[in-house]
């Protein structure tokens, strides 16, 4: 088919407004009467709060109110799945970010100076700080009463028996892997407005939302508004990665309380410090790993108990281990497969949703197994994977046949192989590592992996998407639909849909700034499912607004329409040739509306909760790193990364590179930098900003990487396309922990991310 | 907490201002004169968002306090259009993709424009050195360097 908006390097709409420094982001905002918030932290991560005494803060200069837990006056728990979170706690503190009360004055500099004032009673409770700990607590100590032993989720994929698998075997190997927590880093510290209407109890709120419907819904159960009331429209957003969604809708739910209090508009912005406070991580993971294969290499079994910490609160915990435990196998055929994820409450930082969900953690701990299974079998890395890999019609390692699409991981590695020159660097490096009194060594490995595009059997027969276009009267085509700009690109991505979905010119296309009010309920921009759902809802409503259209021509022109096609700002039908505009025209002409809402539902996927169909479609991916590790210092240097991945079609080649760049640069730092010190003992965190957190500079990240584009239309996506946000980032921690261990000599020497100079320092001694 | 009167140039109009002295330049950019596309993202002179050049210096706003600005020359994005410099880097940005959220974009700008204005053909390393005290989390910098990569041999063809 030949198409004329999508496949096409467009260039960003909102680039321009952006390069020049007018793009609105949250803290931008200026209205008159603004009044400016400052939060106040419990001092314990684990407390009864006995009392909070806030009057000396409200005798302070400038203070216009300061507001308490106790004064929503609707529900005091939020959460999209599991309503557990505190956007300000009045009966205990279950971690550091737990904010107590909230100072509202006519400047910042008051609202701080008055924060300060705010004073609390405590009675501290156990801190549990860890997984471990909170398992091992007795009942009496939890964080949640709900969940008296802690733990909060669990997802066991169970297909075939790995008893059986391990018994036929020849090799049967254990490790162990850990990752820390990782924090989103988005540049912009979370900034809210809303501002109350001045006729009525209702409220428009701007800033940085990631997810204005759940913010939305939130709200709507805080402050006990209809929804109807509540009008999100999200600013310009800098950065998000899944980071803005829970924690800004508890700034929200603050903000809007005193929105409501005072009648004023309200700004609440974070900084740094209290950003990487209050927001919540990447799930560490802990994993135990068996794995058994045949002494060809065929793998046999896979099993996984992994352990995540969920923190203070649930947040998306359970789904989170949904994909460490269906994405966690890996793309690889396996008969027998068990692995159980399980999430436990902690007074941690709480774990939400962070791109890739899950699965960055499962597959560092698979991949780096099997290159110590590789090392076993007396195999190399590449070999045991040409072996496994899945293939057309193969059933994956969740029990899904997959004949629906190309199955093309094996094509997307062999061209992240070749770009990379691995096979040959794979033999030399081995070589020279040989070598006892070469200090500065080479490695390179590679890692592979499979997404599942959207929410998958998690959420069945409940994600759908919604748009609403409308073409005007001039023939100017409307989008309305609530999934937000991030930074993805999504935007221009939708409004290139659209234009191919109605048969115009992009230009015609003018995506409306997202607005809940407008756009009809669509769920949020998450789980790399933006291109996928929101093109099927696009296309769904293209179809029937210009099922309306033909309806009208075939009213203004008396003549069949039944071969009607719509290109390229024409339209065709009997012996008939007119532009878009005369079509259009002749619609609204014969009295008719050409609007339409446009839906998309994920059909029902088969799945009982341990094996089945677990997503819809997949994205596949190979990353490959190549690193150099200087064992007297510790010091890795990323030589270069090469991400390859098969979305599909990509919609706009360039933003999706664009995409694989950024990914690649994230996993570098989960995987060799970002540590927030964490403290088991008190919950804390060390690393409050970046000069302590650090991510990979323009130095640090290799000028060469390389994103390679391997294309496959999926026949189960609307224009062929499936997101590439999450699956952009998810195999490059692992492919660089694969490349240490190769150059430190034994795979597995390092089984914890991030390898950072002290941890490679010290395995590079322990080896000596 | 006492004003002082600063005058200084900024993006080519000389300025008068009266404000707190204990304000940073940041402070007085974005709300005393409402220029909001220099950002702040980590108020400890890392990230770069607040880069503007300060007599020719790229410098993190965050850092600098209000007094500094005293008799500078101060340029900031909101000024890069009227540069032939800020122009096209501004066109190189967008059309190299080197724009994702944005936030961070006007410091690297600063920063590119800070390294052209000294330096009009620079390498890659060196551009490369130029930001590497800007953070970027969605592009991995690769298409940010080809961009003002780019701008430098667009500079030496006009």
């Amino acid at each position: 088919m030949e198409t004329h908006s999508i496949g096409v390097s467009r260039e960003r709409i909102d680039a321009r407004a952006k390069a020049t420094g007018r793009a609105e982001f949250g803290a931008d905002i200026r209205l008159p009467g603004m009044l400016y918030c400052k939060g106040v932290h419990t001092k314990y991560a684990h407390a009864k709060l006995l009392s909070v005494n806030t009057e000396a803060a409200e005798r302070a200069p400038g203070v216009v109110c300061v507001v308490t837990g106790k004064d929503f006056p609707g529900e005091k728990v939020f959460g999209e799945i599991f309503v557990d979170q505190y956007a300000m706690v009045y009966d205990k503190s279950r971690f550091l970010g737990d904010v107590i009360a909230v100072v509202a004055a006519e400047t910042q500099e008051q609202a701080n100076a008055a924060a300060e004032l705010v004073t609390a009673e405590y009675e501290e409770l156990p801190v549990l700080g860890s997984p471990r700990a909170a398992m091992e607590a007795p009942a009496e100590i939890c964080i949640n009463a709900d969940y008296p032993d802690n733990i909060c989720g669990n997802v066991h994929v169970i297909k075939g028996s790995v008893d059986e698998g391990e018994a036929e075997a020849d090799v049967v190997l254990h490790s162990h892997y850990k990752t820390g927590f990782v924090e989103h880093a988005y540049i912009e510290p979370e900034s809210i407005t809303v501002i109350p209407s001045r006729m009525r109890p209702e409220l428009t709120v701007l800033g940085s939302s990631q997810a204005p419907y759940n913010l939305r819904m939130t709200l709507h159960r805080l402050l006990n508004l209809p929804m109807a009331r509540i009008t999100v429209r999200p600013s310009a957003i800098g950065g998000s990665f899944g980071g803005k969604i829970e924690s800004v809708e508890s700034i929200a739910a603050r903000a809007g309380l005193i929105a409501l209090k005072t009648g004023r508009p309200v700004q609440y912005t974070l900084t740094r410090e209290e950003s990487i406070l209050e927001s919540y991580k990447r799930h560490p993971i802990e994993f135990d790993v068996t794995v058994g294969a045949s002494k060809d290499g065929t793998l046999k079994s896979l099993r996984v108990e992994a352990i995540g910490d969920a923190g203070a609160y649930i947040n998306m915990s359970p789904p989170v281990m949904y994909k460490t435990a269906t994405l966690g196998p890996g793309p690889y055929r396996i008969a027998h497969v068990d692995y159980n994820a399980t999430s436990v409450l902690t007074n941690n930082a709480h774990t939400g949703s962070m791109r890739g969900f899950g699965t960055p953690q499962a597959i560092l701990a698979l991949e780096n197994t099997l290159n110590e299974l590789a090392e076993k079998l007396g195999m190399t890395p590449l070999e045991l994977r040409r072996k496994n890999l899945l293939h057309n019609g193969d059933v994956s390692p969740c029990g899904h046949k997959l004949d629906f699409h190309e199955v093309s991981i094996a094509s997307v590695t062999e061209k992240a192989l070749a770009e990379s020159d691995y096979e040959r660097k794979y033999q030399q490096y081995t070589e020279e590592n040989r070598d006892p009194d070469r200090r500065v060594r080479r490695g390179i490995g590679l890692a592979c992996s499979m997404r599942g595009a959207s929410i998958g059997a998690d959420g069945n027969g409940g994600d759908v998407s919604r748009v609403l276009i409308e073409v005007e009267e001039d023939a100017s085509v409307h989008v309305n639909i609530g999934l937000v700009e991030i930074g993805q690109g999504l935007r221009t991505c939708q409004s290139q849909m659209a234009a191919e979905g109605m048969g115009v010119s992009f230009d015609r296309v003018t995506l409306g700034e997202t607005d809940t009010s407008r756009s009809p309920f669509t769920g949020a921009c998450i789980a790399s499912r933006g291109t996928f759902l929101g093109g099927g809802a696009i296309y769904d409503a293209c179809e029937k607004v210009k099922a309306i259209i033909a309806e009208g021509v075939q009213k203004h022109y008396k003549k069949p329409v039944d071969d009607i096609h719509f290109e390229n700002d024409r339209v065709t039908f009997a012996d008939m040739d007119i532009s878009f505009e005369e079509a259009v025209h002749a619609c609204y002409h014969a009295a008719l509306t050409p609007m339409a809402a446009g839906t998309y539902t994920v059909p029902l996927l088969d799945w009982d909760g341990h094996v089945g169909e677990p997503f819809y479609t997949y994205t596949y991916s190979c990353n490959v790193a190549e690193v150099e590790v200087d064992l007297d210092s510790g010091v890795v240097n990323v030589i270069r990364m090469v991400g390859c991945h098969d979305m599909g079609r990509a919609i706009n080649p360039t933003m999706v590179e664009g995409q694989i760049y950024g990914g690649l640069a994230m996993a570098q730092g989960m995987g060799l930098l970002e540590d927030l010190g964490h403290s088991e003992t008190t919950s804390a965190f060390k690393n409050l900003n970046f000069e302590d957190y650090l991510l990979p500079t323009a130095l640090d990240v290799p000028d060469c990487n390389t994103a390679l584009l391997d294309e496959h239309p999926d026949p189960r996506s609307a224009f062929g396309g499936r997101s590439m946000g999450e699956p952009a980032t998810e195999p490059g921690a692992a492919a660089l922990l694969c490349a240490v261990n190769h150059a430190l000599g034994r795979a597995g020497t390092i089984r914890e991310v991030p390898a950072d100079l002290d941890r490679v320092f010290h395995a590079a001694n322990a080896r000596n | 907490m006492h004003n002082i009167t600063l005058s200084f140039r900024l993006n080519g109009t000389d300025y008068t201002v009266e404000t707190s002295a204990e304000k940073r330049m940041l402070d007085v950019l974005r709300n005393d004169l409402g220029l909001t596309g220099t950002k702040e993202g980590c108020g400890v002179g890392e990230c770069g968002a607040c880069t503007v050049v300060l007599n020719g210096e790229a410098v993190t706003s965050c850092l600098v306090l209000a007094g500094q600005m005293q008799g500078a020359d101060i340029m900031t994005i909101e000024g890069m259009s009227e540069t032939q410099i800020g122009s096209i880097l501004q066109d190189c940005f967008v059309e190299g993709d080197a724009i994702q959220c944005g936030f961070c974009t006007p410091g690297f700008i600063m920063s590119a424009y800070a390294l052209l204005l000294k330096n009009p053909h620079p390498t890659r390393e060196e551009i490369r050195e130029a930001v590497a005290g800007n953070l970027c989390r969605c592009t991995g910098y690769k298409p940010i360097v080809n961009a003002i990569e780019q701008a430098g041999l667009r500079l030496s063809q006009s």
